[in-house]
Parts: C-alpha cells; structure tokens; sequence
C-alpha cells in the first residue's frame, strides 16, 4: 500500500487539466503519443464543450526517479460548478490533488472553490502553473496570487506546459513524494466509497469504488447503505484504459464492482458499500442524493411521442443519474415530463444528448427554480413549476432559493460586474482584494436570475475577465408575482413565470414584444397577452399573413415548387401546436434573451 | 393532353426581377442553338402534341426569319399539325409586325406579351427596355395581324406601384383587345438584379395583397375569371397548354432550363447555353419518378390553383383507385373544415380568401 498514490487534478475550466491528463497517460507509457487528444473525455458533447462531465479515472504504473515502482491512480475530476458535489465526492477518493493554474488567466473562481473543496477533504495540495510555454504567461502573478489567495507556499509551485510536457516528470515526482500513501487496514471490514458510476447494458450499473478498509473480491455480498440493498459481486477490477479484470481490491485500491446491479436508482454518487456480514460499519459521513436546481418541462413536439420520450428519459437515467424526471401534464402542451438538474450547463448538456443521443424531438420549456410558497392556509409548498402555482390571493408570500456567488474580477471591471448584479437583485456580502489588480465580488443572488442569462451577461460586461463560482446559500423572502402568457385568448401555462414585482410591467412587455417576433405569423390575429392575475400588463397583436403564395406556378418547372413547399413544410415540423397556434422552441426560451 | 415546350433562351437585356433562365447579349449563339435544339427535338421524332408554348427568355428576339426556320424544323420531326392552341412570348421592344405577321403564318395563334405595367417610371425601374406607348402599340399590331387570343403579363408590386397606378394599367389593358391577363407578385429572387442592388419603393407583403386583391376584383368587374392563382381570362380563353400543366399533364420541355414531365417522370435540362449547344441531349441535370401517394398529392396541389375548376375527387379516385386516395381525402376534409378549401358534392377548391396565402393550404396537402 506504500507505492499507491491517489491523486486528482482541479483546475478551473479551460485550465488545461484534460490535456495534462493525456501528457501524464503518455510519458508513463499508458497510451502511445497520438494525435487523439484528450483520452478521459470520451463523450463527444464533452469535447465539443471542453469540459468533463463524468468523473473517471485510470490506474498508471510508474517507476519513479527513486527507483521504487508505483501505482498511480489518476481520478478524473468534473470541472464546472454544477457538478460540485461529484467533485467533493471525487476527492475524498483521493489523498493529494494537482491544483493547475493556467499561466495566463492566473487564479480564478473555481481555482478557488475547487482548492477550498480539497483542503476540506485534507487533501494535499500541489501547486501547478501551466502554459508557460505561452508568450503571455504570467508565472510570478500566478505564483503570488496561490499564495496570497490561498496561502499556499510559493516554494512548493511547480512550472509545466501540459501541451509540450515539460516538467510533466517533475510533477508526477512531486506526486509520489509529496501525496501521502492511502491509511486503512486490509484486515478490517469492508467500507468503500461511491465515486461515480456508469451503465452497462448486459452488465448493469457498474459503480466506482475507492476502497478505505477491507477487500473486495467476487462473491462477497455487499450492502449499500443508503439503501441497505444487498448485491453479491460477481466481478471486481481497476482501471486501466478500459475495465481490467483482478482477483481482489484492497483498502487505498480504486476500481469497480461488477454486482448485477439493474437500476441506476440504486446506485448514489457519495454512498458508501460495506459488506453484509457488517451491516453496522458507519457510512462515510457527508453524503446527500444529487440535489436538482433547475427544473424544466420537457414535451414531445408531437403529442403521441409522449411514451417513446418516456422510454428515453428511463435509458438516459440508467447513464446520467443525477437526472430527475416526473410526468407532467400541461394544458397548452399536453403531456411531458418535469425534468431536474444540477444547474444549468448540466440542463443544457442533458437537453442536447436527449435530442442528439436518443433522437426526441422536443419542446424545452422556461428553466424554473424550486420557490417556497407559504399559503394564508398554512400550507407550505415547495413548486418547481410556475403554473402549479395557487391563486394569488391564497398565496402569503414567497420565498426563493439564494445563491452565494464568488466573482473574481480585474480591477478595471468592478464597475460594470458591480451593476449587473444589483439589477440581478444581489446583495453584496463582501469585497475582497486579494492583491492589486483583483478584486473578488461576494454576492448573495436569487438563483432564478442566476439561472437565466447572469454568466453570460457577466462575462460580456467583463470582456470575458470575470468567473465566477456559486453554492445554495438557503432560502430568502421575495417580493414574486406569477406572470401568465396569454397567446390567442388562452394561457400557455408553459410558459407563465415567476418575476419580481418590481420591472414587471417592463419586463412583461419586452417578452410580449420578443414573443410577436418569434411566433410565425398565422391565417388570422394573434393577439398575445402577459397578465398578473386578472390584470393585463401588456399586449401585442401578431398580424395574419396576407402573402405566402407561390405566383409564377407556369414554365413546368414543378419539381421545383413542390420542393419550396417540402421546405415550408419542413419548418413547421419543429414547432409545437399550441391550441390552433404553432410555437417554435425559441419562444419558450425567449424570457432568458431580453435585455433589461 | 400532351403540351410541347420550347425555351429561348436569350434578352436583349436581364430584367431585374428576372430570374428564369435567359443569357443577355448572346445573339451570335442563335444559329448554333436553333441546330442544338433539332438535335434535341429528333430525339422525339414521331411524338404528337396538342399544344405549343414558345417561351423565354424573349422568343420575338428571334425575328421572322428564324422564327420561320425554327417552326419548320420542329414540324418536320414532331407531330405539330393537330395543335389546339400555340402560343408564342413577345416583347413590347422587339415585336415587330414583321415578326407578328411571320408568327401568325407559322401556326401560332395565340400571342403573350411582356406588358408588366403601363406606367413608364415602374418600368423603367424594372429594367423593361419598353414604354406603356409601345406596349400598347404591340397589343393593336397583334390585333391587326389576326391574333384573337392575346395575353399580356403584369407584374403586382412594382418599385414605386401604387392602387391608382395598377388601376390606370389594368383600366387600359380591359379596353384594348386583350382577352388574357397573368398578375404575378414580384418576389425578389436570388441572383437577380433586384437581390443584389434592392430597389427603393418595394412594397411590403401586406400592401402587395391589397393590390393582387384589388386587380382580382377589378378584372372580375370586367367580365375576366379568375381561373387560376396568378391568371385570368374572358370566358373561353384560358391558355390550355398551361391548363395542362395544372392539371397535372404530360409535356415536353426543349432547350436549355426546360422541364418536362413525360411517361411519369419529371425531368430537366440544365440552364447553360453553351453546355447545350455543345451537347444539346447531355443535358439533363435533374430527374424524379414519382410514387402514387406523392403523384397524387403533387396533383391535388396543381388543380387546387385553378380556383374555377377546382380538383374532383371521384375523377381521381378513378384514375388512381379509392385505396390510394384515402390519405389525401383525411387531409382535404381537415383543410374544409379548417375553412382553407371548400367542398361542392367531391370536388374542392381554394376560397378567393385564400388565394394569396394559398403555400398554407398546399403545404399541408403534399406528404
């Protein structure tokens, strides 16, 4: 157990980490050098995205300069702030994490959040700058920013360039020295983490597992605690670049259980699996289900799809259990589903693979947070979608959930980051200056106004300089209306939302005026309507169309004129009816493009 | 019903809304093509026709004398001697009545002429290298070389076009010996004059309806019937080669950009001049059989723009069997219940409400 070394890299997004990770699987003689790039992504969404979604993780041999030979494992790590659980949870796996600083960006929000994730975990920190091949690295600023933002050692910064692997050697040295070898006996029970997991059609749920005490080999029962389910294992193994077969796991080992295990429902990031003859063994202290932020509905565009998505959603959550889905019924769109997730790159990634991965065509409507609504009766209701809300007049009042947002920011742009977050509704916690050209902005925000176009917006008046990192910060009263769309004298309960009393009126008529432009003319009027309760607070007309005909039907040429009308006909495929109306998707995401 | 085609395909100059397939300022080639074109027709040798349709491009450019070598070659391989109707295009510019008296001595009987507007700024804005004067004088030439049938093309939304300029054209064509009027929406294509260097003045798609509406009822006043989307006629002079293709006909389309539809198949030759002069029966670039379903949705499509007519159902279920038409019949009945196609016992037509925005109907007619 000496020579097993257990380590991560964090970073923030774009930083690099993927392609240290392929650097590292080349010079250890893992891969051969190629030109495919980046072997731990394997999701072609992911590379589009250049992010990691799924954690995973590789088992690396590696004689050190000591002469002693090591078993390295390499855990994979998700990168973006809507993961941050997995994260946690990935690096109590791990006993040291690489903490990689691109050289010309320097520290930023999620170097932060993630640096502060591994202390929690008493990881041991390795300091990396890399890109200093790059004409505009900055490795002293870099160097003074991990020290005066995160106390880390200056001495202890090790200089790579991931892409052409200079000091990559150096570092995985600094990795057996200075990671500390995986505590906890073989001879004790069994008790092991949940990392991660992932679908296998003939195989099951195949869950990831860092090994703290015990062994694990086929044949022993298991127990999942969470559940208290029993599987018995049929197969264990580590990985190399795919799954490799073994004997046994040993405490400090990570590597999979293969346990006939059916329903990804059953397996929880975070959990921990001891063995049935010691039911009593504690769970590792920490774990919660993935908790879902961002809600949305999800409809066929045609109505008698509505089984074939269901069948989707089921195989999609087999591969991504951090997914949440329900039937929903909407008076406009008919039946779908309410879907939850992590956050909104997670929504979006997930939405894509939906319609991409398992070919829906469907209709997403407007993401919703979860609002407490304390009814005058007493009741209290926690509601994730707009339309299930009860009449204004029953309602007490509303509470919605907050997030506590870290911003880091140059100096320069204080101003303007400043003033998109108080029309954000934010509340300014602190400032902090970790040294003279940076500040870090600390915001208390609504999630809603997080979750519609805040990162965007942020990045566009920092000229691209700001990031930023968020955490649930708890609930907060709120001055909410509902607001209700009304399209031909009819209410499209998908797309009623939530907004603050104030601007209201404003922002009600700019989504009117946004919505009579994305709507296709009809045969007849339009009339579009937003309401709060009974009270109209804007209207716009769309017009009929007075001219869509084809005129100079004569020539012959009749290939030609059908073909312009399969054309037509093919726009409208990709629109949903809406009582006689027909709606594209954009209309139902028209709320998060307005300008305030 | 077979209807013959036969493109020319040269101007004097592009129009700028033009975008049929036409070369300007290539006279030299006219020998050179009226030999491709033979070559082309021989390939028919034997094929009889009911109806003739020269059109263009700008066929009066020919003159008298080409025109007469063309009619004479094409009657010595086609059957072109029980011809219901032939009709020839002409340009206010070039139709002189030296070229009117050759065309009435070759057969033709039925003139259409390029007017687009009686209103001399709307033209020349257009690129028309003619006035309303000599449009006019055309009609009376036409008349006095013993052409009955005679049509003239208007153009709906002209740059600078107005209610009262439409009307004063409309006013003069009713009172001169005109018998056939086709009203076409100016749409700006790709590629043309109008799409490169967009004109001042356009109307937009609402105001171009008013005045497609307005000239429907104002020609319905003067004893013309609306018989199809963009086409109206006295009683009895409705161009029946294009009747032909709207009712989902057979025809044969000679030179370079002609369609035809022969034998089931829909094919085409490409538009390029000198590719075909070249190898004039190299030519086809595009070509679809059609299955039934497809067949018969393309042909309720064609007979819905003729608005008097209209499209029998039982005649089709006749010709293609009851079990095929079953599909297009579910869709019919939803559009008539919709109020976008009204019935009469099995025949449907498109209401005059729905004429200009008629894509609506047709797109939800084809598969």
């Amino acid at each position: 157990m000496n020579n097993l070394r257990n380590f991560c890299i964090i970073a923030h997004i774009d930083h690099g980490k993927s392609t240290l990770a392929d650097r590292i699987l080349e010079l250890t003689g893992m891969v051969r050098k190629t030109s495919m790039d980046q072997m731990l992504d394997s999701m072609d969404l992911e590379r589009e995205r250049g992010i990691t979604i799924k954690a995973k993780s590789v088992r690396i041999p590696y004689k050190a300069g000591d002469g002693g030979e090591y078993i390295l494992n390499l855990i994979d790590t998700p990168g973006h702030v809507d993961f941050n659980y997995e994260v946690s949870r990935s690096l109590m796996a791990c006993e040291g994490a690489v903490l990689l600083v691109d050289a010309t960006q320097g520290v930023e929000a999620q170097t932060i959040a993630n640096a502060n994730l591994a202390l929690d975990a008493g990881l041991k920190i390795i300091p990396a700058i890399n890109k200093i091949d790059l004409p505009g690295a900055m490795v002293d600023d870099c160097c003074l920013q991990l020290y005066s933002m995160l106390g880390l050692s200056i001495e202890d910064i090790l200089l790579v360039s991931a892409k052409d692997g200079t000091g990559v050697i150096e570092l995985l040295e600094a990795v057996v020295a200075r990671v500390p070898p995986p505590s906890g006996s073989a001879d004790t029970p069994l008790k092991c983490l949940i990392f991660d997991s992932f679908y296998d059609a003939y195989r099951g749920v195949i869950p990831h597992l860092r090994i703290f005490t015990g062994s694990l080999k086929a044949g022993d029962k298991i127990l999942i605690k969470s559940t208290e389910k029993i599987y018995e294992v049929e197969e264990v193994g580590y990985f190399s670049l795919g799954l490799a077969q073994c004997p046994m796991l040993q405490a400090g080992e990570v590597g999979y259980a293969v346990a006939l295990i059916r329903n990804a429902g059953e397996i929880h990031v975070g959990d921990t699996v001891v063995s049935s003859d010691h039911p009593e063994e504690l769970a590792i202290p920490g774990f919660r289900m993935a908790q879902s932020m961002v809600y949305c509905g999800v409809y066929p565009i045609v109505t008698s799809e509505y089984g074939k998505l269901g069948a989707a959603l089921e195989k999609f959550k087999l591969n991504d259990s951090s997914i949440v889905f329900e039937k929903e019924n909407s008076a406009a769109l008919g039946y779908g589903y309410r879907m939850g997730f992590l956050g909104m790159l997670h929504m979006e990634i997930a939405l894509e693979r939906l319609r991409r991965e398992y070919e829906q065509d469907i209709i997403a409507t407007m993401p919703s947070v979860i609002y407490k609504v304390f009814c005058k009766n007493g009741d209290i209701l926690m509601l994730d979608n707009p339309s299930k809300f009860p009449p204004e007049g029953n309602i007490g009042h509303i509470e919605e959930p907050i997030i506590r947002t870290r911003i880091i920011v140059p100096s320069a742009h204080i101003g303007p980051c400043m003033e998109l977050a108080d029309a954000k509704r934010g509340t300014l916690v602190g400032i902090e200056h970790p040294d003279d050209r940076r500040a870090i902005l600390i915001y208390d925000l609504p999630l809603a106004d997080m979750i519609t176009d805040f990162y965007d917006r942020l990045k566009s008046v920092s000229r691209g300089y700001a990031s930023m990192d968020y955490e649930l910060n708890g609930y907060r009263v709120g001055d909410l209306v509902k607001v209700d769309i009304i399209v031909n004298n009819g209410i499209v309960d998908a797309l009623s939302y939530i907004a603050p009393k104030e601007g209201a009126t404003a922002r009600g008529r700019a989504l009117i005026h946004k919505l009579s432009k994305t709507i296709p003319k009809h045969l007849f009027k339009i009339p579009l309507q937003a309401a709060i309760g009974a009270q109209v607070i804007a209207r716009e007309d769309i017009f009929p169309m007075r001219k869509d005909v084809l005129a100079k039907c004569y020539g012959g040429d009749i290939t030609r004129k059908r073909k312009l009308l399969e054309k037509q006909k093919e726009g409208k495929k990709k629109m949903k009816m809406v009582g006689f109306v027909e709606v594209p998707q954009e209309a139902f995401l028209s709320l998060m493009k307005i300008e305030d | 019903m077979q209807g013959l085609y036969v493109h020319i395909p040269f101007c004097v100059r592009k129009c700028y809304y033009c975008d049929f397939y036409s070369e300007g300022g290539k006279l030299h080639l006219l020998d050179d093509y009226l030999k491709a074109l033979l070559t082309e027709a021989e390939q028919y040798r034997g094929l009889t026709f009911d109806t003739l349709y020269i059109g263009g491009g700008t066929p009066s450019i020919l003159g008298a004398a080409a025109l007469e070598q063309m009619m004479r070659g094409l009657s010595g391989c086609l059957g072109l001697s029980d011809l219901e109707e032939a009709t020839i295009e002409a340009n206010p510019d070039t139709a002189s009545s030296e070229f009117l008296r050759a065309a009435a001595a070759s057969g033709i009987s039925r003139l259409s002429i390029g007017v687009q507007s009686l209103n001399d700024d709307e033209l020349t804005r257009s690129g028309r290298l003619h006035n309303a004067t000599q449009a006019l004088k055309a009609i009376d030439m036409a008349s006095g070389c013993g052409f009955d049938d005679i049509s003239a093309d208007i153009i709906v939304g002209l740059p600078g076009q107005t209610t009262k300029s439409l009307e004063n054209t409309l006013c003069s064509l009713s009172h001169s010996a005109v018998t056939h009027i086709s009203a076409y929406c100016l749409s700006i294509e790709q590629g043309t004059e109008f799409a490169r260097h967009p004109p001042s003045g356009l109307t937009t798609d609402e105001e171009q309806a008013e005045l497609f509406e307005l000239a429907a009822r104002y020609l319905k006043e003067n004893g013309f019937v609306h018989y199809e989307i963009s086409n109206f006629a006295l009683p009895g002079r409705e161009c029946r080669h294009n009747l032909n293709y709207w009712r989902g006909g057979e025809y044969l389309g000679l030179g370079p950009g002609a369609a035809s539809h022969l034998r089931g198949r829909r094919f085409k030759n490409a538009p390029d001049l000198q590719k075909y002069i070249v190898g004039p029966l190299a030519d086809e670039c595009e070509s679809e059989t059609l299955d039934v379903e497809s067949k018969l949705a393309e042909e309720a499509m064609l007979r819905l723009r003729l608005l008097e007519e209209g499209l029998d159902i039982a005649e089709l279920e006749e010709r293609y069997g009851r079990n095929n038409v079953g599909r297009l019949l579910a869709r019919l009945t939803k559009l008539t219940d919709a109020g976008m196609l009204v019935r009469e016992g099995k025949r449907y037509r498109l209401p005059p409400a729905m004429v200009m925005v008629s894509n609506r109907v047709f797109t939800e007619i084809i598969n």
